[in-house]
């Protein structure tokens, strides 16, 4: 009712008086309010990035910063960019994300298909699986190093009760071929449900009536799902993968407590590389210019995901 | 399409830069930058990649800009 | 997040429901025992808790909790014999092992750290992010779409990258290790998500509230203040609980950028230790009570727990 009356009286007023009544102008309010954002944004993340824009040209060293700063132009990007051990960081990386999203998105799908079913109960289990993606990865990743422990750890041992190989030769976190392995299971563990919660939501954005054509057009379930339920749930899907690709590639609180980039470099991502090359070795020139080509392309994919996130919004 | 229709002038913009199409193309070349940053083959190629990332996200910031 | 309204035609067969049940259920109770298993390493007596095969029946003791709260030094038994009658069960439980308490230990302080910072910085970002949330919702903005781009992608970029830069103009202004530096910069980080979600729920409120509150004689101002903020209560809340699980779990930047005064609890919990390695119970101990207020707070997020991560696109 408030709402007609309103509309009523809005209609009625003339624009001018409406504009009077109103104190600052709303142009002015709206700047007053966006421009304090802005500002911190401009200060906190803005401006340092162009500072290391500046930096990533220069040989500049946090540890010494009394030395004379010689202006290098673009042999930064040109060592980072020829550099035989940050292309395998980069592979790491890469195995890391691929492994990571397709666990996550087939898993992630099939549970949120699963849940789709509206068993009894299903709200109170689902909100049970969402807990570990809320949780600090740092944290319990921290905790899945005691898990991963030779013997003691509860990890190795189901896997040695399970499989009989001796509970001592299950080395997840210094065995060069099963480390990487390690960080995408938890990896898995902790973001699968984030996956299944946006898939979840795809799959109820479907509208019934398109199944009950299918049903007029006795298409059987298998058709149903291949030709209805996977494309309109696709865009959804898309959001997720996008999502999960960004943070994963640029992952660096597991990892740096799980492995830590051991055993040797077989975990080292990215990120825990431009780590070390930026607080361990104090290259801050060289780990400005890396920082900047992982920033780059972090960007593009955002960009892609704000185009995805629009698409999702419009359904 | 008459052109004294105020309302068409849109479509003067040539109908190869349409934003959806160049929207296409940028992430295509975004994508085919990941690709080459995450390949193990050849190190020229990951040598290109930021390059090539870079021009698409540039690409993509302007064409967002173009009428659809 | 609905989780009641059915779709298909094609009811799920009672069968096919009882298997996706299973199965749910299934993976439900796997996902949660590292947690369960957290809870309980985090009662256990340290030789218990390395026991192998590892125990799943042990007697429940508070040691590691103590251990998480103090720092010990080993002693003779004939010194910690001289000593008066034990003050409490924690002085008693760490004699049985030949040591005395020395004191508190770093912990309660790096609690309260995280504490200052994630409050702190929750309702620097909540109350930045409304007003900006109500600029882009009802003011027509140039640019509106780039700056609400631009907002949303400072939250992308990597950590680390953003820390290189912040380390040195923090070292600069003298901000290092301070909690007035993390607060900053976990407003910056995440007033970008609370912009986001709140313009959602904001867009939600209809404008003919306003418009009446307006009519009445009340300043935009005024009708921002006692129409749309009491409106807008729920979203405020849930976006300011997604900023705090934020800046709670936050790692990267506060291993970086602390070291002691202001260094939070995630970095710090790791580096809890005993003799002869890691205390895993007193570790166990300290993740048990930093993980409780983000369980509670993912039960009271639940409905609104996919709009959050979603940065508002997909609401129901």
């Amino acid at each position: 009712m408030l709402n007609r009356t309103a509309e009523t009286v809005a209609r009625a007023t003339p624009e001018p008086l409406a504009r009077k009544v109103r104190g600052i102008s709303d142009k002015g309010l709206a700047w007053l309010f966006i421009s304090p954002t802005i500002l911190l944004l401009l200060a906190i993340n803005i401006f340092p990035l162009f500072w290391a824009i500046y930096l990533s040209f220069t040989n500049y060293r946090a540890n010494r910063p009394n030395e004379v700063v010689k202006n290098l132009g673009f042999a930064n990007y040109q060592r980072i960019l020829g550099d035989q051990d940050i292309w395998i960081a980069m592979q790491t990386t890469a195995h890391f994300v691929f492994w990571t999203i397709l666990l996550q998105t087939l898993i992630g799908f099939t549970l949120a298909w699963l849940i789709d079913r509206k068993f009894r109960g299903h709200a109170f289990w689902t909100t049970l699986i969402l807990v570990p993606m809320m949780l600090s990865p740092a944290v319990v990743g921290n905790f899945w190093r005691f898990l991963y422990e030779p013997q003691i750890g509860l990890f190795s041992y189901v896997i040695s009760f399970a499989s009989g190989i001796p509970p001592t030769s299950i080395q997840m976190l210094s065995n060069v071929s099963l480390a990487p392995w390690s960080i995408i299971i938890v990896d898995t563990w902790m973001w699968t449900p984030y996956v299944m919660l946006i898939c979840l939501a795809g799959l109820r954005s479907i509208p019934e009536y398109i199944y009950e054509a299918a049903e007029v057009d006795r298409a059987s379930n298998w058709r149903q799902f291949w030709s209805i339920t996977l494309p309109m749930a696709l865009p959804f899907i898309m959001l997720a993968v996008l999502f999960r690709g960004i943070e994963n590639f640029k992952m660096f609180d597991m990892v740096n407590l799980l492995t830590g980039g051991g055993p040797g470099s077989t975990t080292e991502v990215a990120s825990i590389t431009l780590k070390r090359q930026a607080f361990e070795s104090w290259r801050t020139g060289y780990s400005s210019a890396f920082a900047i080509i992982l920033f780059v392309a972090v960007f593009g994919l955002a960009n892609i995901y704000v185009k995805a996130l629009n698409k999702v919004k419009q359904r | 399409m008459s052109m004294t229709q105020p309302a068409k002038r849109k479509s003067r913009w040539p109908r190869w830069a349409r934003r959806g199409l160049m929207e296409n193309i940028a992430t295509a070349l975004i994508a085919i930058g990941f690709l080459m940053l995450f390949q193990p083959f050849a190190l020229s190629l990951y040598t290109y990649s930021f390059i090539t990332m870079l021009a698409g996200t540039v690409m993509f910031i302007i064409v967002s800009k173009f009428p659809e | 997040m609905s989780l009641t309204t059915a779709h298909s035609v094609v009811a799920p067969s009672a069968n096919s429901k009882r298997i996706a049940g299973a199965i749910i259920i299934a993976y439900a109770l796997v996902s949660i025992v590292p947690l369960l298993w957290i809870f309980a390493t985090s009662f256990k007596t340290p030789p218990d808790s390395i026991a192998y095969p590892p125990k799943i029946v042990f007697q429940p003791s508070i040691e590691g909790y103590c251990n998480l709260f103090t720092t010990r030094t080993r002693q003779t038994p004939e010194y910690i014999n001289s000593l008066g009658p034990a003050t409490g069960f924690c002085d008693e439980t760490v004699r049985k092992r030949n040591m005395v308490i020395a004191g508190p230990s770093n912990f309660l302080p790096r609690f309260v750290n995280s504490l200052i910072i994630a409050f702190g910085s929750t309702f620097c970002a909540v109350f930045l992010g409304t007003l900006s949330a109500y600029g882009f919702s009802r003011f027509k903005v140039p640019l509106a779409d780039d700056l609400l781009f631009f907002i949303l992608s400072t939250r992308f970029m990597p950590p680390i990258a953003v820390a290189i830069p912040i380390y040195l103009m923090y070292r600069e202004l003298g901000l290092s290790d301070t909690a007035l530096g993390m607060i900053l910069l976990y407003t910056a980080v995440n007033v970008s998500l609370a912009v986001w979600l709140l313009k959602g729920f904001i867009d939600e409120i209809p404008r003919e509230y306003e418009e009446a509150a307006m009519i009445d004689g009340y300043t935009r101002l005024q009708a921002f203040w006692r129409t749309v903020l009491p409106q807008a209560t729920t979203g405020i809340a849930a976006t300011a609980i997604f900023c705090l699980i934020f800046a709670w779990n936050e790692y990267a930047f506060a291993a970086l950028l602390t070291s002691g005064t202001a260094q939070t609890a995630p970095p710090f919990i790791p580096t809890i230790i005993g003799e002869g390695g890691q205390d895993w119970p007193a570790v166990a101990a300290g993740t048990t009570i930093f993980l409780v207020p983000i369980l509670v707070f993912t039960i009271l997020l639940r409905k609104q727990l996919l709009r959050g991560i979603t940065f508002g696109a997909v609401r129901k």
